[in-house]
């Protein structure tokens, strides 16, 4: 057998390399994987402190192998809720948690992938937001702090695998780009929307607000400073539970606190405490109002206790609201307000039902427009050897645009789909061009002379395509990115990589 | 051979009449001008736009047993301007999901829709997309600026390639004649542009371009043969390429047509697109090039 040649060994090497890129995981090979990948913990929960970990592929359960998703539902159901913390092993990959809990733990598991590319919104399901400030032109510099106080909201919510990123289009607009995958938390919108003004005042003056600027720290998780304190049924049948937590302010609050409350006289029907309450505002609306205790008069105390209330018709129900109140209060005060009010501008909600079936038709549709196109080449040039090739070195740049995009962790969409199938049509044409040289018997100029001039029409079309792609970069806030990624991608490696090898090997069977 | 001799006698054919096949291509681009200028003052705009540009909201329900012709009267006085599109397994053929798109917002659309379905709408039985009317601007509006750059950016290519204004301006009128009759076609036909839709224009730019590439360099840069023989040589491998690309493209039409609006689209904007490629390329470009050659000599 002959020498292969530089260009057909480099096109071999980037398309193994491309095959390990998609199907190699952190955990090894994916397809050789057994058990379920756990895709989310929530943060700070027992879970997470008994050793949970986003990532982790649990492979049994108390000795019982899980191979996949309802083998995990059927074990932990089995055990949890309990009224007693119970034990369970959990074996994972490559370590074992003991579990002690009366509740399953609270994690999020799927299916191991079987590649590790991932799939875009559109196809994987999940929820985005574009979101800009209302009548109001941000600067980078505020985008970015916008940035960072949704990513901790949106953290405190217990959400996880979630993405916000500033972007700015092509006439200079900035937005907020919040991708979410999977599941999409109810109310997305208000949690978002929501300004997150929080103060609180005793009769006009404000006392303190939200932000590190008047909060050193808010106690969140700990049942010594936070819980649910009781819950009764109202005459209505409803359950009302309520709850409170500990803010500690700073310094200046507190003193602020002491001046204020020292020109207040005590309640006279009440004397144990002072005439006026602390009201607590969120977004302007009263959320609450506290009773001064009589001590705390003109004293500078960091402490403080915030109480509110959750309703329900169950007390389960009732106890789940008081939750999610005190949790959204709590990331208030800690992440504090926005200077502005916030527009979505784009929602979009995607449910991962119709993702696996549009999956299966898209390569469908490739695999049969690789092959009609194929079935011209072989009745046009009638060589089936060639066609062969041709369809070799197509399927091959699909493989390669797809290890790179696993490589560079590029999410795909339909965008990038619509390029991909654009690198296979433009992939096609050069192959045409380069075939049509070779074959061509009519010159007199030898066959790599004629190569060679094939390549001159493909690399002018080439700088021909990429140039008209990029302004697609940019237009539309980025969210056609996609689309000019993969062909790039798809173009380069076709006239760097592939193509060469093909007419390498085309140029070998016309020997 | 009776292929050789039907090539002689179409090519003294040609010879006569290659200047005026350009009236054809010329008429058209004119009539297209008059039809978008006709169009644009009826409707104040270049093409008829669907809500991924005008703002509004898609919904798509994940539920085979709703009746499609009831809740379609139902959503009809109810929603603005409402489109209706049953989605069905491409091998079964069995109905697999209801795509509504109205320019009503988000919040009220899933109002409207629970208070029929009886249900809530989440997103293991829905989904949704919403955009709102200030964002899809400005996304039409940097679209069809993107489009322009990429035109422009293509046309430097183009000449920085040939250097010379008269092939290099045949090339690029031929493109732009292929996007200007897409555009007509699209409008006659009363299709709605989304986003993708305006891409694919986009896309047209990169296909239409490498066939009229291959024609001028075989044409202008080799010197064996006449130039009816280069002209025909590069017609062959041309009309190769763009009927593998039509062939593919009409494939990927028939599995996606079911299925996905934006991809199918994409498809049926190419199919337009490629088919007044391979007029513009061989009728428009062949004709000047072989004029400008002509000339020359």
């Amino acid at each position: 057998m002959k020498k292969l040649g530089f260009k057909i060994w480099l096109a071999i090497i980037v398309l193994i390399a491309s095959i390990l890129s998609i199907f190699l995981s952190s955990n090894g090979l994916t397809v050789f994987q057994k058990g379920v990948l756990v895709t989310s913990v929530e943060q700070n929960s027992t879970a997470y402190e008994q050793g949970f970990r986003q990532g982790d592929i649990i492979t049994s359960i108390d000795g019982n192998l899980i191979t996949n998703v309802s083998d995990f539902a059927k074990y932990t159901q089995e055990k949890y809720p309990s009224e007693s913390e119970v034990k369970t092993t959990f074996k994972t990959k490559y370590s074992e948690i003991i579990f002690f809990s009366d509740s399953a733990p609270d994690i999020t598991i799927s299916k191991i992938p079987k590649t590790s590319l991932k799939t875009g919104l559109d196809l994987a399901g999940g929820s985005r937001a574009m979101v800009k400030a209302q009548d109001k032109e941000l600067s980078a510099e505020e985008i970015n702090d916008l940035v960072s106080i949704t990513t901790n909201r949106l953290n405190v919510y217990g959400l996880s695998d979630i993405k916000v990123t500033p972007i700015t289009d092509l006439s200079g607009n900035r937005f907020m780009l919040i991708e979410i995958a999977g599941a999409t938390p109810k109310d997305l919108r208000n949690t978002i929307e929501s300004q997150g003004k929080f103060e609180a005042k005793i009769g006009n003056e404000t006392v303190f607000i939200g932000g590190d600027k008047d909060i050193a720290s808010v106690c969140r998780n700990d049942a010594t400073c936070a819980r649910i304190e009781s819950c009764q049924q109202a005459s209505s049948g409803e359950f009302y539970c309520t709850f409170i937590f500990s803010v500690y302010l700073s310094e200046g609050a507190a003193e602020k606190h002491a001046s204020i409350t020292e020109k207040i006289d005590l309640n006279v029907s009440n004397p144990e405490y002072l005439s006026e309450p602390l009201d607590l505002y969120l977004d302007d609306v009263l959320v609450d109002s506290l009773l001064i205790n009589k001590n705390l008069k003109g004293q500078v105390t960091t402490q403080i206790a915030i109480s509110g209330s959750g309703t329900g018709e169950t007390q389960d129900d009732a106890i789940k609201n008081a939750q999610e109140q005190m949790h959204k209060l709590q990331t208030i005060l800690i992440t504090g307000s926005l200077p502005y009010k916030l527009e979505i501008v784009k929602l979009d909600t995607i449910s991962p039902l119709l993702g696996e079936n549009f999956t299966k038709y898209i390569l469908f549709a490739g695999i049969a427009a690789l092959l009609s196109a194929a079935v011209i080449v072989v009745i046009r040039y009638k060589k089936v050897k060639q066609s062969l090739v041709m369809i070799l070195t197509s399927f091959s740049e699909i493989v390669i645009v797809l290890g790179v995009a696993s490589l560079i962790k590029w999410n795909l969409d339909l965008a990038s789909i619509a390029g991909i199938l654009a690198t296979i049509g433009t992939g096609f044409d050069d192959q045409i061009v380069i075939l049509d040289e070779s074959i061509n018997k009519k010159t007199t100029s030898n066959l790599k002379e004629r190569i060679k001039k094939a390549f001159a029409i493909i690399m002018g079309a080439y700088a021909t395509v990429a140039v008209s792609l990029l302004p697609l970069m940019w237009a539309g806030a980025g969210l056609l990115k996609g689309f000019a990624i993969t062909t790039i991608i798809g173009i380069s490696v076709g006239v760097f990589i592939t193509r060469p090898a093909f007419g390498e090997l085309v140029r070998r069977i016309e020997e | 051979m009776e292929e050789s001799h039907s090539e002689t006698q179409k090519k003294s054919w040609h010879d006569k009449y290659y200047k005026v096949l350009l009236i054809i291509p010329f008429s058209l681009v004119v009539f297209s001008f008059i039809y978008l200028g006709l169009f644009y003052s009826q409707h104040n705009d270049i093409m008829l736009k669907d809500i991924s540009l005008t703002g509004g909201t898609s919904v798509t329900l994940n539920d085979n047993l709703i009746d499609a012709t009831d809740l379609e009267d139902f959503l009809q006085n109810r929603l603005e301007e409402m489109t209706f599109k049953e989605i069905s397994d491409l091998t079964t053929g069995e109905k697999v999901a209801i795509i509504i798109e109205t320019k009503t917002d988000a919040e009220t659309t899933k109002k409207i829709l629970e208070e029929y379905l009886n249900y809530e709408l989440t997103d293991e039985n829905s989904s949704m997309e919403f955009t709102g009317s200030s964002l899809s601007t400005s996304f039409y509006k940097q679209l069809l600026i993107a489009l322009l750059i990429s035109f422009v950016f293509m046309s430097i290519v183009v000449f920085l390639l040939f250097k010379n204004a008269v092939p290099s301006g045949a090339v690029i009128f031929s493109a732009f004649a292929d996007i200007l009759m897409t555009l007509a076609t699209v409008n006659i036909l009363g299709i709605k542009m989304s986003s993708a839709g305006i891409i694919s224009l986009l896309m047209l730019i990169g296909y239409s371009v490498d066939t009229d590439i291959l024609l001028t360099n075989r044409l202008l840069r080799r010197h064996e043969g006449t130039v009816n023989e280069k002209i025909s040589g590069a017609f062959k491998t041309g009309i190769t390429m763009t009927l593998t690309s039509l062939i593919a493209v009409l494939v990927s039409f028939f599995v996606v047509n079911s299925f996905s609006s934006v991809l199918s689209q994409i498809f049926t904007i190419l199919i337009i697109g490629l088919i007044f490629d391979m007029f513009n390329t061989w009728i428009t470009n062949v004709s000047i090039l072989k004029w400008y050659v002509e000339r020359k000599k």
